[in-house]
């Protein structure tokens, strides 16, 4: 039986089993994946200064770390329950059942659909399936694409799809209706983007930081944002255009574009048609809690941090006895604040399990997840500081909450008992 | 095709329009919508609809923000019936 077991081999999961095998532990890894390096393998951007983020040689780092150590991976293995049983945790997977003491939750995030007539056809894919065929798999998802969600993430991977010979015909926005309300919206999505525009495309910036000294100016903004759109490394982008329907027959062949007012609003007679022969939906990442929603663990909705995200503090620690998280299930960040989580909840678990003189070094890692943070070159949430304060500040509700229900503890068990 | 038909949840065929005009005519939350139209009850347990049908119940509820609006439940992936019913006998 190991110590511990981690579900997720992305950033957070390997940077955690890594240093839990540091700090003496035997570790056990799961992923239903069948590589290491989660949504890290996808990544490739520029940073500011010049220098490449690629995911797969992270990825490649990591993993040699973890061979070093003998850490056990096990690949292709979906979890399907977790239950906890006399102080240990059961995971149930599709080949066997595992037990061990401790228990780090590190499942990353899924991709939120939206709703757009002819989304189901074949061809429409998540923004993320198309980075994983191009970058991992490196199969074209199609000659000619729409990408349909106007973010970061979806102007990031239309850029990897451009340098990996892919054309993208445009990105828009999708239409407005009550699914998609606010990637719908241009004056939001135009307000989010220049909340991250150290990190969006320079054109951006450029065209930005003339309008957006005050609100009228933002309004001026998206009032005269350029109808076909402002180009991106050739890509038009495009925040007064939605999608409002996907055509074809078998497959995709085509969208549907109309110009919308400046809330969304389709201008009547404004439509045309695009060919394409393969669609991208970006309706944002939220954190994958359907793992750590069977254990019981509090949840909170933080917009800020992408959703309902499970109760922890900054160690990593949930309310639940022997379980942690790490990584993407706390919140939408990036690659690098999942791998300082990582190392965090790793060394609270050491800690935990009673190897001493850790404190200090814990506190340098929780400080350096801040620092991670601070420093990131990509916000999916420009809020997610204020998003990260309201988690704490629910923990120590939580906590404060707990102290006075401690002393009476006793009491409920023998009214309970009474009861019987 | 309009937003009308548009299939939402895959797995049970449930369209926009049925999920729009539950939620209007009941004024129900998630859990409510799911169980009166069948989305996110497939298959597939709701991995992809969820978000969606989540969206259309907060137009006209407000959102629980101290609980999942949608509880998920073991098995969180498909289990073979054989596996299933191994479980314990190993």
């Amino acid at each position: 039986m190991a110590d511990l077991i981690i579900i997720g081999s992305g950033p957070a999961g390997l940077s955690a089993g890594i240093t839990a095998a540091e700090c003496g532990l035997s570790v056990l890894i799961l992923d239903e994946y069948l590589k290491p390096g989660g949504r890290l393998l996808g990544q490739l951007y520029e940073e500011p200064g010049g220098k490449w983020w690629n995911g797969i040689e992270e990825t490649r780092k990591l993993e040699k770390r973890a061979a070093a150590l003998d850490l056990d991976i096990r690949l292709g293995t979906a979890v399907s329950n977790i239950e906890k049983e006399d102080g240990l945790w059961h995971v149930y997977t599709d080949r066997e059942t595992f037990t061990a003491p401790s228990l780090l939750l590190a499942t990353g995030a899924a991709e939120s659909p939206v709703a757009i007539p002819g989304w189901t056809l074949p061809g429409v894919m998540s923004v993320g399936a198309a980075q994983v065929m191009t970058n991992v798999h490196r199969v074209k998802p199609g000659s000619r694409g729409v990408i349909i969600g106007v973010s970061v993430l979806s102007s990031a991977i239309a850029m990897e799809l451009n340098i990996a010979g892919i054309d993208v015909a445009a990105i828009a926005l999708p239409k407005m209706n009550e699914v998609n309300k606010d990637g719908a919206n241009p004056a939001g999505v135009m307000d989010s983007l220049l909340h991250v525009s150290h990190m969006a495309p320079s054109k951006f910036v450029q065209f930005g930081s003339k309008l957006m000294q005050n609100d009228f100016m933002k309004k001026l903004g998206i009032t005269f944002y350029p109808k076909g759109g402002v180009k991106m490394w050739g890509i038009p982008v495009m925040l007064r255009k939605a999608v409002i329907e996907i055509c074809g027959t078998e497959q995709v062949e085509g969208v549907i574009l109309a110009t919308v007012t400046t809330n969304g609003q389709v201008v009547p007679g404004s439509e045309q048609r695009i060919d394409a022969d393969f669609v991208c939906i970006a309706g944002g990442l939220y954190p994958l809690a359907e793992l750590i929603g069977l254990t019981g663990c509090p949840f909170h909705h933080i917009d800020e941090l992408g959703g309902y995200v499970p109760l922890h503090n900054e160690q990593m620690e949930t309310p639940v006895d022997g379980l942690y998280v790490a990584g993407n299930i706390t919140g939408i960040e990036g690659a690098k604040v999942a791998m300082s989580q990582g190392v965090a909840a790793a060394l609270s678990i050491a800690r935990n399990f009673g190897r001493q003189g850790l404190d200090d070094i814990l506190r340098e890692a929780v400080e350096y997840v801040g620092e991670t943070r601070r420093k990131a070159h990509i916000q999916f949430h420009p809020e997610v500081a204020e998003g990260r304060r309201k988690m704490q500040q629910y923990w120590e509700e939580y906590e404060a909450a707990q102290e006075r229900i401690a002393p009476e503890e006793p009491v409920v068990e023998k009214e309970v008992l009474q009861g019987v | 095709m309009t937003d009308k038909d548009m299939i939402i949840c895959r797995c049970e065929e449930v369209t926009y329009g049925e999920l729009v005009e539950t939620a209007n005519e009941y004024g129900c939350n998630a859990r409510e919508l799911k169980l009166r139209t069948r989305a996110g009850m497939g298959y597939c347990g709701g991995r992809t609809c969820r978000n969606m049908v989540d969206a259309v119940a907060c137009t006209v509820t407000e959102r629980d923000s101290k609980q999942v609006t949608l509880k998920y439940q073991p098995p969180v992936r498909p289990v073979h019936f054989g596996d299933l019913g191994a479980i314990g006998h190993d």
